[in-house]
């Protein structure tokens, strides 16, 4: 088999919300992660690898600025990626296209494949980052290249050339066939990802990773989307933790406190 | 203003033709895409007034090959549909071939003279933000931001040849599924690892009867260990529910999972770690071994509602 891609991003981390003293978003200071559900693809990944043989080259696009002040947060998460099975990594990092969108997400990446001269049989993606969550740079990318696309996969395997697949769908489970080469995008479902091992990040760091700038890919195109504002959103709980000497007195009080608030009625 | 709606289901094509007919954007330019079950009850959805294109296929792939088709004859500003997933699959095609700019799970939108501006939420829910682009665009709502329009009739029906896919189906398996209606539900209990075994959950299932309740569970739950089905998934990703009183029960609170229970009016955390965040995003907290309290709290209501 030819070469895998799986797509991964330094995503900002949901965890870490915070904010300015106004309520707007402080998304500087949100640190990134390697999204979530990336672990999912590239252990996927691994498993097609080590079944089928084939190179694994994990591709990146920095969303999220400022440039300077996201190298630590992207290292971190290419690194991750590397110790969990990715052979190379590929990062595309330009103020042109910082804050990005999926525009200019998806475009990066075929343009880092086109330069790095990938002609993957391949390409994995998580069905969403935990970010945006809008799962579509995956389908993007299929139909630009004019691959099959098999969306919100759930478990799959390559027999003669084919990828057969289950997808995920709200009432059905729909299972498919595809020619490789393919996109596919995998649910968290797929697998249980390996924690790396020691040795694995040790080599990580040795292993290539190349950053490719605006003025070394051709076709960069900026983003078509206009952020006017990001707010968080918060929801004042009470907070009340309820104590008692005995369990019994504790479930009086709690089942108080309901009736109270009018949501119990014994 | 051209509008092409995309709908995999006859409610789908309601709102988001709702959206678009409340909208200022000129309403004789509408048209439908309709696949899968839409496809099956076209009529259903030509009630509404509107020409409907018919692409007899639950293959997303077809059913993209048919909405680029109408996509070069058209030229619509505007693709809308629902946030479902083979919808979004079929968007994301469109959008990634015509690099048009596409969101998904929009709650409010304002088609504007060149620009459209959106609401959604980010970083599981816990912002919300703002975004402007211009047209075309591809806008994916929610569930329920648009009535369905008055069924003014008139719509004609027109069938679309469907090239032979690259990606075929083998076989469909209905999911497993309870028909519990967490989302209309008053008094919901839900569950997470905290509990041990599939069988404890017995416990879970009791209070909530007592308390004319369902019983719904976090992704471990209901995704990964398959201990509840599927429908009764509460998160983002899964069912987003907005009861009177929201009993989680051994549920650490990862953001994924309190964004689907977010519209509940009040939230009780039973866990026995007293570190679990989810004590910062309830409104009363237990910390309490489940095995011991839930036994002690199901025969006090027994007690007091006189139930045996």
């Amino acid at each position: 088999m030819g070469d895998i891609v799986v797509l991964v991003k330094a995503a900002m981390n949901p965890e870490l919300v915070r904010s300015k003293p106004d309520g707007s978003l402080d998304e500087e200071s949100i640190p990134l992660k390697l999204s979530d559900i990336d672990r999912n693809a590239l252990e996927e990944a691994l498993k097609l690898k080590d079944k089928l043989g084939g190179k694994i080259y994990a591709i990146t696009v920095l969303t999220w600025g400022p440039l300077t002040k996201r190298q630590k947060d992207l290292r971190m998460a290419v690194q991750e990626a590397l110790a969990k099975g990715a052979d190379e990594a590929i990062i595309v990092a330009d103020e042109s296209i910082i804050p990005g969108d999926q525009v200019s997400t998806s475009n990066a990446i075929i343009a880092a494949m086109k330069k790095h001269g990938l002609n993957p049989s391949i390409i994995l993606a998580a069905e969403a980052t935990i970010d945006e969550t809008t799962g579509q740079v995956a389908g993007r990318i299929a139909a630009k290249m004019g691959y099959p696309y098999i969306s919100f996969v759930r478990s799959m395997r390559i027999e003669n050339g084919k990828v057969i697949a289950e997808r995920d769908l709200e009432e059905d489970l729909e299972i498919v066939e595809a020619p490789l080469p393919v996109v596919v995008s995998v649910t968290q479902e797929i697998n249980q990802p390996r924690p790396p091992t020691l040795i694995q990040i040790r080599r990580a760091s040795k292993k290539p990773q190349i950053t490719y700038t605006g003025e070394q890919l051709d076709s960069l195109v900026k983003p078509k989307r206009e952020i006017i504002e990001r707010r968080t959103i918060t929801i004042s709980r009470k907070q009340v933790i309820i104590e008692g000497s005995t369990l019994e007195e504790v479930a009086e009080k709690l089942i108080d406190a309901l009736e109270k608030e009018g949501v119990l009625r014994l | 203003m051209k509008a092409m709606v995309l709908a995999e289901s006859v409610r789908e094509a309601g709102e988001a033709l709702g959206a678009i007919l409340s909208s200022n954007v000129a309403s004789e330019d509408t048209l439908v895409l309709a696949f899968g079950s839409a496809a099956e009850n076209a009529e259903a959805i030509a009630e509404y007034g509107v020409k409907v294109y018919r692409a007899m296929t639950h293959n997303p792939e077809q059913a993209f090959h048919a909405a680029r088709t109408l996509y070069e004859k058209i030229k619509p500003s505007v693709v809308l549909g629902l946030s479902v997933k083979n919808v979004k699959d079929v968007a994301s095609r469109l959008a990634g071939l015509y690099d048009l700019p596409m969101t998904t799970e929009v709650w409010e939108v304002k088609f504007g003279d060149g620009e459209v501006i959106y609401k959604r939420g980010v970083l599981s829910e816990r912002a919300y933000s703002i975004e402007k682009v211009g047209y075309p665009v591809i806008i994916l709502l929610n569930p329920r931001v648009a009535e369905p329009p008055a069924r003014r009739g008139g719509g004609v029906v027109e069938d679309l040849e469907l090239p032979e896919p690259v990606m075929k189906r083998v076989e469909l398996k209905k999911k497993e599924l309870s028909g519990v209606n967490l989302e209309e539900s008053e008094v919901v209990v839900g569950v997470g690892r905290g509990f041990k075994s599939r069988d404890d959950l017995k416990l879970a299932f009791e209070l909530a009867e007592l308390l004319g309740g369902q019983v719904g569970g976090s992704r471990p739950i209901a995704a990964d260990l398959k201990w509840l089905p599927e429908d009764a998934w509460i998160g983002i990703s899964g069912k987003r529910i907005s009861p009177k009183l929201y009993i989680a029960i051994g549920i650490s609170g990862a953001p994924q999972h309190m964004s689907g229970v977010m519209g509940s009016k009040v939230i009780v955390a039973i866990n026995k770690d007293k570190t679990a965040p989810i004590f910062k995003q309830a409104d009363y907290g237990v910390v309490a071994d489940l095995y011991k309290f839930l036994p002690v709290l199901i025969s006090k209501i027994r007690e007091k509602s006189g139930k045996t």
